[in-house]
């Protein structure tokens, strides 16, 4: 954390909570990795001379990203297989059974584990290639670099430090540079640094006026600059250095710099010189080393291993006991007094006896830790996530064509065990898409449309709307109103014209937007803060107001239809004044002069403070606008009221003083300038209102309805004010009103008044101790409510401020307990920081399972800090999904993900882990028993070769098999009984009491199998008379073994397709032909020629079917009691659906692709390029925005919208780099 | 499905890949249940009913003789009686014969406590050795019975062919003496593959140390069938291994008389030596347990089963009945 501090330049003392505030805000700007400290010294360029380069020696363009080359691949990768604790032990074991201690030859443990080594090392190199390609293609692109005066085209890997070369439009930067020359005036050129931090908007960089005229060919040849700057280092947004050209130092900084990974827009093309090259570019030292995640389901695992590493040791101890009393000179047969080759047996010393008996035992017993078991659950991973997550068609979102993509394969089974959930607002729940939808003029509403969240509720309410069809009106982005009443001047014959003509003035006037690109409706485009404001300005112009200039003192319109229908005029207004937005004032004025004289203030903010500064009288028109106002407000709109004032010039020249006054004074100024706000925008006449849609991505409620139903518990953390952050809470069905919502906020009037003071410490102090009462109370209310019998559903809303004092060790406790009793919490103005805050907060303080999506590099923190991190794709930059686990296109397929893929992968895997261990501890089980009849010496009961290949042949592929095609119920179920996943989140099928009975089991089966086996053997015969040893005994009994727990396995699968019957009777089946073979080549072992005399007898043939049966019948016993009296809920699900086919695919595929107009119309618009604006809260509001260039400059306070204004004066109206394709 | 261009990132269907293999779905339903117990029922009785009446009528004659055949002035000290090679150690046996004894009859002794699967036992032999004259010098594992004090390779080296069981059994009925066939005792494979014909015994028991039988040097080692036999290595400690067979019938109620060479000591630890006489059928020797087992598990089936008819008739569970759902059942609050 303290990087993240320390990295804000000084100045206000770190204790003061605005300080801490300030920097918890502006940790917007993530960094990638942590900044390393700088080496000492610089480095010299050379620019355009490669001989005076090359003595310095800098490192090549080629840059590598592969674990292993050819030498390094068998140490490196062996050394990082043997890290992994199974590995090790398999080795350590191995290295026993070569010394006499061992019982087992070395093949019975060499074997398998160079075969686990082999896979694991095969899929490492193939990785390895993967990435070696990858690197290749880099490598092997081909940029323009100057040579003898013309463009050579050369690949990346030869370029080189003081190279000069040309990026031509939308390429990227092969290296970092230093920008020269661009095509565009004044040497701009445009960058989209999505790769870096995931932003897409466009980042202006200018290069020197010195070298603008370096462009073509023969003129950059003739540069010779001296570049002098700080060596490689990763802080992404400093660069210091000089320029020296014609023995002038110039300064450069990092507005010079284009960095590697970023590419070029908008600007045909720039030419540039090579500062850093290959792994010295800052984006490769920002490689980051995404700390891998390790599922909850494996390091329960771990518990389980070493709890078999603890039975193995009691085995070894109980056998090394009964070792130490048993050896005795008596067995004269034994020769045991002799002692021969080892210590191993000499009566004389029971102690030696008793420690190496202990290695004998440890060696003879290893398979009880199942070597193959985390290769195997690799595997079915790995197959789980790249051929069914990343081929699921219903996850694959054809818009913007993209599939789901696991990133990691580790963590599959932790989607099913998911419990709490994350999420980010914008772009994740909502497309950040703002349309204007509805609005309401003088009392009367207009706008055809329903809102997604009105027809869930008429849906619930058992209603059928259809939906209307798309009329054919020209609609665009961010205007989605449908009303003919007031469509192409139609609104001149409404009881109410002159208000509609305030209104749609209002909306062209009263906005800090600017416009772009050419002056015609179609093409240009409106550039502005926050989207609402964009969509109140294209409303404006739909309704025939269309703004297209603006100067810093005037503001153009051209209005159709206002004199009479079809009359087209262009009118200025003259803008005086601008009164800006904040969120203490929670509106936006604007004082203007008409061409006629008249002088107007334009208003419009939230309706509370609006309705407070109206003028009195028209009671009625209140009324009914505020019914209005909350109608749109229950159907998720965000609201804004619409009010104006005449201002007569004597008042507004007096009110001017003081707002001049105001302005220019030096402390307090916005203090004062609030204050003198206040003066003007009084009095006001109210005209209307305006609802404007923030369009949540497609079937966000249902997807979340039905996450809940499954147990999930969502929180919505989000940058937006309380007021937004509550009404998208209410439009996804997070909150509704039966649930009692605890709000804990710091916009009271309280507290304000105390910052009004300005004294920091008292106003920590202060918020502290009312949070903590806050949080107390709500406690213990909320205690209350669980306690009691109403069954009333809680929910929590803190917004960050409070958060921060909240999150305070001593208040966590509090916190947390609260809002684990809630089911859904959001907390507003929540800086990245704090999102992954509250996310480890639940992560180790609940002990929960968590999981974050979000889709900005303001989730990055999150994303890393939960369990699994889910990044939204498709759509924007990829810094979120590079640091996510999975990557999916829309919220909703979360449905897909956890409860259809997730719960499955838990499914299996729990299955899978389960039955490793159980037929293992069989085994060795078995062999075991066998011990207390062999004098404890550690005699093995079965063949080397079959112990060796028990794992690795005749018990692995069917176990397999399940981890990837067992389903409980398929997709469509576990969709509609979301309540299937509760099961997950209760972890109900891993946990020791299934370990416990499973042991049971276990034991119960060895018992049988070896008694069994032997029991009928002790006088059974040949009918030949001739009788059996240990060896034809063993080879019986594993034959049971492995039928047994092959069949095993078939019982406990809920489906068997063909791959099941083939892998379990192949199993089996390949235990008998490698018997056949084994027992006729291998003439020295015991086994030799064993299985024909078995097969000649009864006994092996009334043993392979008795035994089988004898011992699952406890299991088939258990299973069916089990059904019987405590089914599971997916076992209800199987019976109720028993009778129905298997759904075919291909036609439940196509429902998620069938698209109505209606979509197709918002799948367009959310292809649009949009606003980048992160925080956009209840009107126009930007909390915490801030540029990527405040950042860069060092400047934390956020863009004020006369910045904006001030920008729109210096910039030439043809330029604007959106637009603008040369 | 119109997305035909080749950018598009659309995953192609499968069945594999979108988890919809055709399958089988099995419930385990009370039906279910009660067929399968009725099932194997059914199944296993007669086919215990079968082992059992094979095993009943296999006609076995077992008589242990370590204790009868020590001496009395030696019962306090048996070890005595069996090391003194002065005392001669024959004994004789008279057995009733309670049951037709039909040929084949096959003679058997039967160790107790012998742990002949111990660990340093059953590795102290080389089959290498055994197998090839050309790997005579093979004795890793065979030691301590290695090498002669010659420091000449013992064949058959190791502690099993070395501990060779050398009690002998002479059996006579009504004064007639009954010969005991030693030949085809042996498994063919053994004789075949895994005990040389050019393999001879050499240096065995030789210099001080007593082991079990002596071998004949010029019987190569793929007709020693008593070593053949005995180097079988047995499951348990106690175990039995073939002696012989009689080819001719002994009727009911005959004595049988057996005179015993009582050589093998047994006695330093605590061992029993038994002589068994046994017919065959298609089951082999006489083994209870396997028909038993079948008898009890078919019989237990059926138990289960009318418990389970009983469950089903007295407390009933319709079949994906949604009031067992958990959520049902306790409603999420």
């Amino acid at each position: 954390m303290k990087g993240w501090r320390g990295s804000r330049q000084g100045g206000d003392s770190a204790s003061s909570p605005v300080a801490v505030e300030r920097s918890l805000t502006s940790s917007s700007s993530i960094r990638l990795g942590r900044v390393q400290p700088q080496a000492p010294g610089h480095r010299t360029v050379f620019c355009n001379d490669r001989d005076a380069n090359h003595l310095a020696k800098y490192k090549g363009n080629a840059v590598s990203t592969t674990k292993y080359n050819v030498i390094t691949f068998l140490p490196k990768g062996l050394y990082e297989q043997f890290r992994r604790v199974a590995n090790l032990y398999f080795l350590t074991i191995s290295c026993l059974s070569f010394t006499p201690v061992s019982p087992v030859s070395p093949i019975t443990n060499v074997i398998p584990l160079s075969l686990v080594l082999f896979v694991s090392l095969v899929k490492e190199a193939f990785e390895d290639w993967k990435r070696l390609q990858n690197d290749m293609t880099i490598n092997n692109s081909c940029v323009d670099v100057l040579q003898e005066q013309r463009w050579e085209s050369i690949p990346w890997k030869k370029l080189q430090v003081g190279d000069i070369v040309r990026v031509k439009q939308d390429g990227f930067f092969p290296a970092d540079l230093l920008l020269l020359a661009s095509t565009n005036p004044d040497g701009v050129c445009y960058t989209e640094t999505a790769n870096l931090d995931g932003e897409t908007n466009l980042k202006i960089r200018k290069a020197l006026e010195k070298t603008w005229d370096y462009v073509a060919p023969e003129k950059a040849s003739e540069f010779k600059g001296e570049i002098q700057c700080e060596q490689p280092n990763n802080s992404l947004y400093t660069f210091t250095g000089n320029l020296i050209l014609q023995k002038q130092t110039i300064p450069i900084g990092p507005n010079q710099i284009l960095l590697r990974g970023c590419n070029l827009r908008n600007t045909e093309y720039i030419v540039g010189a090579v500062i850093f090259t290959g792994h010295e570019t800052k984006v490769m030292m920002n490689a980051m080393n995404v700390p891998s995640k390790r599922s909850t389901l494996e390091r329960k695992l771990d518990k389980v291993i070493a709890t078999l590493f603890g039975v193995l040791l009691c085995m070894c101890l109980i056998g090394a006991i009964g070792s130490a009393v048993f050896v005795n000179k008596k067995y004269h047969y034994l020769e045991l007094w002799i002692s021969g080759d080892s210590q191993q047996f000499n009566p004389r010393n029971r102690f030696v006896v008793f420690v190496l008996s202990i290695f004998t035992l440890i060696t003879l017993y290893s398979p009880i830790i199942p070597i193959s078991l985390y290769v195997s659950i690799e595997m079915i991973k790995f197959i789980q996530s790249t051929k069914f997550i990343n081929n699921d068609l219903h996850m694959y979102h054809s818009e913007t064509n993209t599939p789901a993509l696991a990133r990691t394969s580790n963590l599959n089974e932790e989607l099913g065990q998911v419990e709490y959930i994350f999420s980010d607002k914008t772009g994740t729940l909502t497309r950040n898409l703002m349309e204007f939808f509805k609005c309401s003029i003088g009392g009367e509403t207009y706008g055809t449309g329903v809102t997604e969240i009105e027809m869930g509720a008429a849906r619930r309410n058992g209603l059928n709307i259809k939906e209307k069809t798309a009329s054919n009106t020209a609609r665009e982005k961010g205007f989605n109103f449908d009303d003919a009443r007031l469509m192409h001047g139609a609104w001149r014959n409404e009881p109410n014209p002159d208000m509609c003509k305030e209104f749609f003035r209002c909306l062209a006037i009263c906005h800090t937007v600017l416009p772009e690109g050419e002056e015609t409706p179609e093409k240009l485009r409106y550039q502005a803060a926050s989207p609402d404001e964009a969509a109140l300005v294209t409303a404006a112009k739909n309704f025939g107001f269309f703004f297209y200039r603006r100067t810093p003192t005037m503001i153009y319109v051209r209005e159709s239809h206002v004199e009479k229908i079809g009359k087209v005029q262009d009118v200025t207004y003259e803008i005086l004044n601008v009164l800006e937005f904040n969120s203490t004032r929670k509106r936006q004025s604007v004082v203007c002069r008409y061409g006629d004289g008249r002088l107007v203030l334009y208003c419009k903010g939230a309706d509370t403070v609006i309705y407070e500064r109206l003028a009195s009288g028209n009671d009625e028109l209140k009324k009914i606008s505020r019914e209005q106002l909350e109608q749109y407000g229950e159907a998720g709109l965000r609201t804004l009221c619409l009010a104006y004032r005449n201002l007569s010039p004597e008042t507004y020249e007096s009110w001017n003083e003081k707002f001049i006054q105001a302005k220019s004074s030096l402390r307090d100024r916005e203090r004062k300038l609030d204050e003198v706000a206040e003066l003007i925008e009084k009095d006001l006449t109210l005209i209307g209102c305006t609802a404007i849609e923030d369009k949540l991505q497609e079937g966000v409620p249902s997807c979340i309805e039905t996450l809940s139903r499954a147990g999930i518990k969502i929180w919505v953390l989000t940058g937006d004010k309380l007021e937004t952050a509550i009404n998208i809470a209410y439009a996804c069905k997070l909150i509704n009103n039966d649930m009692k919502q605890f709000v804990i906020s710091s916009e009271t009037d309280a507290i304000r008044e105390v910052e009004s003071r300005g004294d920091q410490v008292e106003i920590a102090q202060f918020i502290r101790e009312t949070v903590k009462n806050e949080l107390q109370k709500c406690h213990e209310e909320a205690q209350h409510i669980v306690h009691g019998s109403t069954g009333q559903k809680l929910s929590l809303l803190i917004d960050g401020k409070c958060l921060m004092y909240a999150l305070d060790p001593n208040l966590r406790s509090t916190l947390l307990s609260l809002s684990l009793s809630c089911s859904s919490v959001v907390c507003c103005r929540v800086s990245p920081l704090q999102k992954a805050q509250v996310t480890r907060l639940v992560r180790k303080g609940a002990n929960k399972i968590t999981l974050s999506i979000g889709d900005g590099a303001n989730d990055v923190g999150m994303i890393q800090a939960a369990h699994v991190g889910v990044g939204i794709s498709g759509m924007e930059g990829m810094q979120a999904v590079m640091a996510s686990d999975f990557a999916i296109a829309q919220f909703r397929f979360l449905t897909d993900l956890l409860l259809v893929h997730g719960r499955w992968s838990y499914l299996r895997l729990c299955k899978v882990v389960s039955y490793f261990f159980y037929k293992n501890l069989t085994f060795t089980l078995t062999q075991f028993w066998y011990t207390f009849q062999t004098g404890y010496s550690g005699q093995r009961f079965y063949d080397d070769w079959f112990q060796s290949l028990y794992n690795v042949i005749f018990t692995a592929l069917p176990v397999i098999i399940v981890g990837l095609l067992d389903k409980d119920v398929n997709a469509s179920l576990s969709k509609k009984y979301p309540q299937l996943y509760k099961q997950g989140i209760d972890n109900a099928f891993f946990n020791w009491k299934v370990v416990g009975t499973l042991a049971c089991f276990s034991v119960y089966q060895s018992v049988i199998v070896y008694n069994f086996a032997i029991a009928s053997s002790t006088t059974g015969l040949t009918s030949a008379g001739k009788i059996l040893g240990v060896w034809d005994i063993s080879t019986a009994a594993f034959t049971c073994l492995v039928i047994t727990v092959n069949l095993r396995l078939l019982m406990m699968c809920n489906t068997v397709t063909r791959w099941h019957s083939i892998s379990v009777g192949g199993s089996i089946l390949a235990w008998f032909i490698f018997i056949f073979i084994y027992s006729l080549v291998f003439v020295n072992k015991g086994t030799y020629f064993t299985i024909y005399v078995l097969m000649s007898t009864a006994y092996l043939y009334l043993l392979a079917i008795l035994v089988p049966i004898v011992a699952l019948l406890g299991d088939f016993l258990y299973q069916g009691a089990q059904r019987w009296f405590y089914p599971y809920d997916y076992q209800i699900v199987q019976e109720i659906h028993r009778h129905e086919p298997e759904s075919i695919g291909a036609g439940l595929l196509e429902v998620g692709n069938q698209l109505t107009p209606e979509e197709e119309r918002r799948y367009a618009f959310a292809l649009l390029p949009r606003e980048r604006s992160k925080h956009t809260g209840f009107a126009f509001d930007s909390p915490g925005y801030e540029s990527f260039f405040a950042t860069q400059q060092g400047v934390s306070a956020p863009q004020k919208p006369w910045d904006v204004i001030r920008r729109a004066s210096m910039k030439p109206k043809s330029k604007s780099p959106r637009t603008s394709r040369h | 499905m119109d997305q035909k261009n080749k950018n598009s990132k659309k995953p192609v269907y499968s069945k594999f890949s979108q988890q919809e293999l055709p399958a089988w779905k099995p419930i385990l339903t009370p039906g279910w249940v009660i067929a399968s117990y009725i099932t194997i029922g059914a199944l296993f009785i007669p086919i215990g009913l079968l082992a059992w009446t094979a095993s009943d009528s296999v006609v076995e004659i077992v008589d242990r003789y370590d204790e009868a055949c020590v001496p009395d002035d030696f019962s306090k000290n048996p070890q005595s009686y069996i090391q003194n090679p002065n005392i001669k150690k024959t004994c004789t046996r008279s057995i009733k014969v309670p049951k037709k004894l039909v040929a084949p009859i096959f003679v058997y002794y039967q160790l107790e406590n012998f742990y002949q699967n111990h660990r340093r036992f059953v590795k102290s032999r080389s089959d290498k050795q055994l197998r090839d004259v050309k790997a005579e010098n093979d004795t890793k594992f065979c030691l301590p019975i290695a090498y002669d004090y010659d420091n000449k390779p013992i064949v058959p080296c190791g502690l099993i062919a070395w501990s060779l069981f050398n009690d002998t059994y002479k059996i006579s009925t009504r004064g007639k003496d009954i010969s005991i066939e030693k030949k085809g005792i042996a498994w063919k494979s053994d004789a075949k593959a895994k005990f040389g014909s050019n393999v001879y015994p050499k240096n065995f028991q030789k210099d001080g140390l007593i082991g079990g039988a002596t071998l004949d040097e010029s019987i190569p080692l793929s007709e020693q069938e008593d070593l053949m036999v005995w180097m079988r290595t047995a499951a348990l400690p106690t175990f039995r291994k073939l002696y012989g067979k009689i080819n001719t019938d002994i009727e009911a109620h005959d004595t049988i008389k057996v005179e015993i060479q009582n050589n093998y000591n047994t006695y330093k630890f605590g061992g029993r030596k038994k002589l068994v006489l046994s017919t065959t059928t298609w089951i082999g020797g006489k083994n209870d347990f396997v028909g038993m087992a079948y008898i009890s598990v078919g019989g237990i089936c059926l138990f289960m089963a009318i418990n389970f008819i009983l469950l089903y008739v007295f407390r009933p569970r319709r079949l994906g009945d949604p009031s067992y759902l958990s959520w049902n059942r306790h409603p999420i609050t």
